[in-house]
């Protein structure tokens, strides 16, 4: 057996013959199909004529995160389908309402490392940050998958990423999510895996890893797994507490082999890394945001399955702590879900940020993907920590999106300008932004 | 059928899908979803708008980036759209256009194309053809699963759990096409 890659050991462990001969494309068993009120309404009319059950309702994990409350009545009416559908196939209702689809999985037992994981929706590759394989498909591969269990896939070459150096506190996931789409470009890793390893002295804090991975799908790449480490275990310990792992994953920590082969090796060294902003339009221009023009904003979105964790809400509030939000610059904060809403609820963040003039929603998918609380007009200028600046994403094709790590939104709608969060950072700040490895969890766990 | 012709869209590199179909046009009602065809292309929202039937669009690199709203590629089924051809192509976009029985192929060699000129696809040979440039360029072959697919009409067909909601490859001998240079 040659040396394989992390995914190529994820996904060959139940593997058997191609579908059809000839074929790279083999039927792969899922573990967990993840779903959410926009994307599977689109299945529930040919779901209904293919006359059949979902295989194991107990493997789907299904949030309503889109329309949420709905903003419309021809939303209320996709959400209140998706919920007679779950009600029908047997699928707990439970996620309902409690947040993002993505940030609810890291959060619960059921995601645990190892996994064959698939969601339909893009950004379902945030859970390779827990060490399983986790990819998005659209509703046609997710209703095939519902009726089936399997998917069809085939398993994709990797890019290998290492951390190495010391997180600064000004530094986060979303930046080194940037940095890597600058090096490989928008379309650098199609039909790729990436796979990060964390090298660094500091060590990378969960959230900022969930980050990380949340955008391997911005580079194209079909999954982004972190290889599992003592950081993995500390996050899964603090998560799972006494219940521990999920029987049958108990030993599902896997690894690549020594001498697998990397189509790509690409080192990041976080010493030499400046705060990123990526410029309005698409991902293909990222540059230092002390270089970029500092244009005045008119709306800073902090929240989103990128960007919304409890460690993007806190560097937020470090930075606005005894300031106020500038003239005419509205803060839109959304927690990423309702336990870390109550983790910043409970440890003062969210006072901070209220005091500081911030808007705060609830959990949802909200402004990052244009669907409510927070979309933006013709001419204006949002600084947001999730995930796409597409033209027309948050709102008006005219407005102008730039993608920054919540420290460099937090500078924006503190000087009301794109700038660099280094210029802001003084004595009122708490200056270690990553004081505490594992901020998330911990206060979550807090909380619950 | 296996050869396909029409007049080409031309569109650029990295074409994102809140591009192609912004989300507020997300819908169960196919009206809705067909207004909003390409309604974020700067420049495209006319065309977008009007009458696309037997249109093949031609386009650059990492075509179809972003979400996996599967409206953004029953659009282009719905503006009776035949087929996409582009430099390289997203990942999960292509599937999702093949996944509903549309050709969504690759052709590395592409060169910069004058607009709405007619363009000739073949599956079987694996070429495309543009008559008025003497062009006949080859097609990344597709994997022997996705020909399956597109023969049967699409991902449900193939797999025996629905019907075809598209009738542009339904039957045609596309397996013949693996290993075509």
């Amino acid at each position: 057996m040659t040396a394989q890659t992390l995914t190529e050991k994820l996904l060959r462990r139940n593997v058997a013959a191609p579908i059809v001969p000839g074929s790279e494309f083999y039927r792969i068993p899922v573990d967990l199909v993840l779903g959410h009120d926009a994307t599977i309404a689109l299945l529930i009319e040919r779901f209904k004529r293919a006359g059949r059950r979902i295989w194991d309702p107990a493997r789907c994990f299904f949030a309503a995160d889109h329309f949420t409350p709905p903003s419309t009545p021809e939303r209320a009416d996709i959400l209140n389908r998706y919920l007679a559908f779950m009600t029908q196939e047997s699928v707990s209702q439970d996620l309902a309402f409690r947040g993002i689809s993505h940030q609810l999985l890291v959060e619960d037992r059921r995601c645990q490392p190892g996994m064959v994981i698939c969601g339909a929706d893009s950004h379902t590759v945030m859970a390779g940050a827990l060490g399983s394989f986790a990819c998005g498909m659209g509703s046609t591969d997710i209703l095939a998958l519902l009726l089936t269990g399997e998917v069809l896939l085939a398993v994709p070459e990797s890019i290998r990423i290492d951390f190495e150096g010391t997180l600064p506190d000004w530094l986060f996931g979303k930046d080194l999510a940037l940095e890597i789409i600058r090096q490989l470009g928008e379309g650098g890793a199609v039909d790729r895996s990436l796979e990060y390893r964390d090298l660094t002295t500091t060590g990378l804090p969960m959230d900022s890893r969930l980050s990380v991975a949340n955008m391997a799908v911005e580079a194209g790449a079909t999954n982004g797994v972190f290889v599992p480490d003592d950081a993995l275990r500390s996050y899964l310990a603090a998560r799972d507490g006494s219940a521990g792992p999920l029987p049958g994953f108990e030993g599902a920590w896997l690894e690549p082999d020594p001498g697998a082969a990397y189509v790509q090796h690409i080192r990041i060294d976080l010493d030499k890394l400046r705060p990123l902003v990526a410029l309005p339009g698409d991902l293909s221009r990222i540059v230092p945001a002390e270089d970029a023009e500092p244009r005045a904003v008119q709306q800073v979105f902090i929240g989103s399955c990128a960007g919304g964790r409890v460690e993007d809400l806190a560097a937020a509030a470090r930075v606005l702590r005894g300031r106020r939000v500038a003239p005419g610059v509205r803060l839109v904060v959304t927690p990423a879900s309702q336990a870390v809403y109550r983790a910043c609820l409970r440890n003062g963040i969210f006072e901070v940020l209220h005091d500081a003039g911030a808007m705060i929603t609830n959990s949802s998918c909200g402004a990052c993907g244009g669907i409510d609380k927070g979309l933006i007009g013709a001419g204006e200028v949002c600084v947001s920590t999730s995930n796409r600046n597409f033209r027309g994403r948050m709102g008006s094709p005219d407005g102008l999106i730039y993608l920054a790590s919540p420290a460099t939104a937090a500078a924006a709608a503190v000087t009301g300008r794109i700038c660099d969060p280094r210029t802001v950072l003084d004595d009122r700040c708490l200056t270690s932004f990553h004081q505490d490895p594992w901020p998330a969890v911990r206060m979550i766990g807090d909380a619950a | 059928m296996t050869t396909i012709g029409g007049k080409a869209l031309i569109m650029g590199d990295n074409v994102n899908t809140d591009v192609l179909h912004p989300s507020r046009f997300f819908s169960l009602d196919d009206r809705t979803v067909r207004s909003g065809f390409l309604q974020a292309a700067a420049g495209y929202e006319q065309v977008g708008g009007s009458d696309l039937a037997g249109r093949v669009i031609v386009a650059g690199e990492n075509f179809g980036c972003g979400s996996s709203r599967e409206t953004g590629a029953r659009v282009f089924l719905l503006a009776g759209v035949r087929a996409v051809v582009a430099r390289s192509l997203a990942r999960i976009f292509s599937r999702n256009v093949r996944n509903l029985g549309l050709p969504a192929v690759e052709c590395p060699s592409l060169p910069a194309l004058a607009p709405d000129v007619e363009v000739e696809l073949d599956l079987v040979r694996g070429r495309l053809s543009v008559p008025s440039e003497s062009l006949d360029l080859p097609l990344t072959p597709l994997d022997p699963f996705w020909a399956a697919v597109l023969h049967a009409g699409g991902l449900l067909p193939f797999l025996g759990l629905g019907e075809s909601a598209s009738a542009v490859t339904r039957g045609a001998s596309l397996p013949m096409y693996q290993g075509m240079p």
